[in-house]
């Protein structure tokens, strides 16, 4: 592995990337809208008197876990709606490196420029190693600063208890360790969807069938079925870690210079 | 500087390049004609180690392909059929994240060499997307030889360009002659691969000829004169024929058509035999039979022999 040649793929795919608007827009776009929704709701959620939460009588409906039992209704129900949203912003790293990847990875189709790019001394992995950092870390700052603003916002307009609910271990540990592997599973899946598919929108769509179980997942949550607690998220992370691996491996394998060449048409 | 021996390259039932054997020189323009689907990408993908062979081998400046691919890929420029540079980053952008990728030492040196060279240097800032294609055609053959490889290959060079920027890229090419780079052209462009190649190997899938371009006209039509008569006269054809150093003789409107040995030895002898005849000569002509003559009946005589 030639670090020099891996961040010359990396400086080169940002300079690409800060001169696509297309991109940068859709970067911008998603954790904006996410954060802004989220605090939003809060907001009006807070100055919603106790008597819109009281079950029965309210229009929430939504059943709090035993584990938040000792909260007041109004407070749990906020809560529980933030640990939904928290699964959103997750989706950030997700979503983000498959317009990131389709540029990169597919845009090299486009441009016809892989040809003379693999016929540079660089070697498949230092070449898929560059792409996949190169898609990864600006998602997962997005993801991050998405958080922070989020934990901010939440501080002023929120309760000190759901503020204290939102940064808890469970969701510190999943926004430092879960974005990261949610962005490279989304990125290793568009490298593979990209080097056997013709189509750059297919390959978007393969990797957005990850986007899925994380949606089913934020929708236990609400529903009162799936209660988040730090056993669950170490064994998510350890499900993750060995599915990240196995991906991996499958994107290298498959990304061969020979075959892609002559399929890429 | 470039061998292979037996090569061959097979997409599943298709047989792409078949048994293909061939030497070039260091420093010498080499030209690889034949027509679309003859194989000639192909080869040149497997010599710059981008796709392996089926069977046989090959070796590019002493290292064998599937064996030192790294090495090779370092040793080599290739320009491909189309620019494939990156449109939205500018001409600077380009190069330079190339060079990094070969290990250029001073890369702001060699960008300027080369932007320089191309007349490039002033549009350096700007993106490439927005370029003429001849433009992007020159950034590219800048792209391939920043690293200074010992080995070039050209596919299709001029092929999208207009006889304007074709042009400035022919003579460019011509400029690289002297700098004993060892120059692949694949090409359709038989005036091009006449002007600018030492040698030149008609393929179709199989080699079919490799020769200098005039050795592969004086293998397939000898060297002829054509003999402008005052009148022509079959008697006088006929008389001609029977000369020991004469293949063949062709009789036309305006006189005759001979096929000599050596027309520079040979055309004294032959035009006092005319005369002494009685013939009148208005004058003699050496004949030039163009590349693409060469090419068209080497490709007929091969669909026979298939």
């Amino acid at each position: 592995m030639n670090g020099e040649r891996i961040k010359a793929v990396i400086s080169k795919e940002w300079m690409d990337m800060g001169e696509n608007k297309l991109v940068l827009m859709m970067m911008a776009l998603l954790p904006i809208l996410l954060v802004g929704m989220i605090l939003g709701t809060v907001y009006f959620m807070e100055r919603a008197p106790e008597a819109d939460f009281e079950p029965g009588t309210g229009s929430s409906g939504i059943a709090l876990p035993e584990a938040m039992s000792h909260l007041d209704y109004k407070t749990g129900t906020i809560v529980l709606l933030n640990d939904q949203y928290m699964f959103y912003l997750l989706m950030i790293p997700m979503a983000l490196p498959i317009y990131i990847a389709a540029y990169s990875i597919i845009g090299e189709k486009e441009t016809r420029s892989l040809e003379p790019l693999l016929a540079t001394p660089i070697s498949t992995a230092e070449l898929l190693v560059g792409k996949v950092t190169a898609a990864v870390v600006p998602a997962v700052i997005l993801a991050w600063l998405s958080f922070l603003v989020t934990a901010a916002g939440m501080y002023v307009l929120a309760s000190p208890v759901v503020f204290a609910y939102l940064v808890r271990p469970v969701w510190t540990l999943s926004m430092a360790v879960h974005a990261p592997l949610f962005a490279l599973l989304s990125t290793s899946s568009g490298v593979i969807a990209s080097s056997r598919m013709n189509d750059p929108r297919a390959a978007q769509q393969v990797s957005a069938l990850f986007i899925v179980p994380v949606i089913a997942a934020s929708m236990a949550v609400i529903m009162g079925r799936l209660y988040l607690s730090l056993d669950i998220m170490l064994w998510a992370t350890a499900a993750m870690v060995l599915i990240n691996v196995g991906v991996l491996w499958l994107a290298v394998r498959l990304f061969q210079r020979e075959m892609i060449l002559t399929r890429w048409k | 500087m470039i061998r292979t021996e037996n090569l061959t390259k097979r997409f599943g039932d298709n047989l792409a390049v078949d048994d293909l054997t061939l030497e070039v020189a260091q420093g010498e323009v080499f030209g690889f004609l034949g027509p679309n689907g003859a194989g000639k990408t192909t080869t040149m993908r497997m010599l710059s180690a981008l796709i392996s062979p089926t069977s046989g081998a090959a070796w590019v400046n002493g290292h064998q392909v599937g064996v030192d691919d790294a090495a090779i890929r370092a040793d080599i420029g290739l320009l491909t059929e189309t620019p494939g540079l990156y449109p939205r980053l500018n001409a600077e952008q380009n190069l330079g994240f190339y060079a990094r990728l070969h290990g250029v030492e001073d890369i702001p040196r060699q960008v300027h060499i080369y932007l320089t060279l191309l007349g490039l240097w002033e549009r350096r800032h700007e993106p490439v997307g927005g370029f003429s294609k001849g433009m992007q055609q020159k950034l590219a053959i800048a792209r391939a030889l920043l690293h200074e490889p010992p080995v070039l290959f050209l596919d299709e060079p001029t092929s999208a360009l207009d006889p304007e920027a074709a042009r400035v890229v022919r003579d460019f090419i011509e400029t690289l002659r002297g700098e004993g780079r060892t120059i692949f052209i694949c090409t359709h462009n038989l005036n091009e691969a006449d002007r600018l190649c030492d040698r030149v190997a008609v393929i179709r899938q199989r080699l079919i000829r490799v020769d200098t371009p005039e050795e592969l006209r004086r293998g397939l039509y000898g060297q002829s004169v054509m003999i402008h008569l005052e009148e022509a006269s079959p008697s006088l054809g006929t008389l001609v024929e029977d000369l020991p150093f004469v293949r063949t003789v062709t009789e036309t409107p305006e006189g005759l058509r001979v096929a000599l040995d050596d027309p520079e030895t040979n055309n004294p002898a032959l035009v006092r035999v005319l005369v002494g005849a009685g013939a009148g000569i208005r004058f003699v002509e050496r004949e030039s039979h163009s590349l693409e003559q060469v090419y068209f009946d080497l490709m007929r005589e091969s669909e026979v022999a298939a």
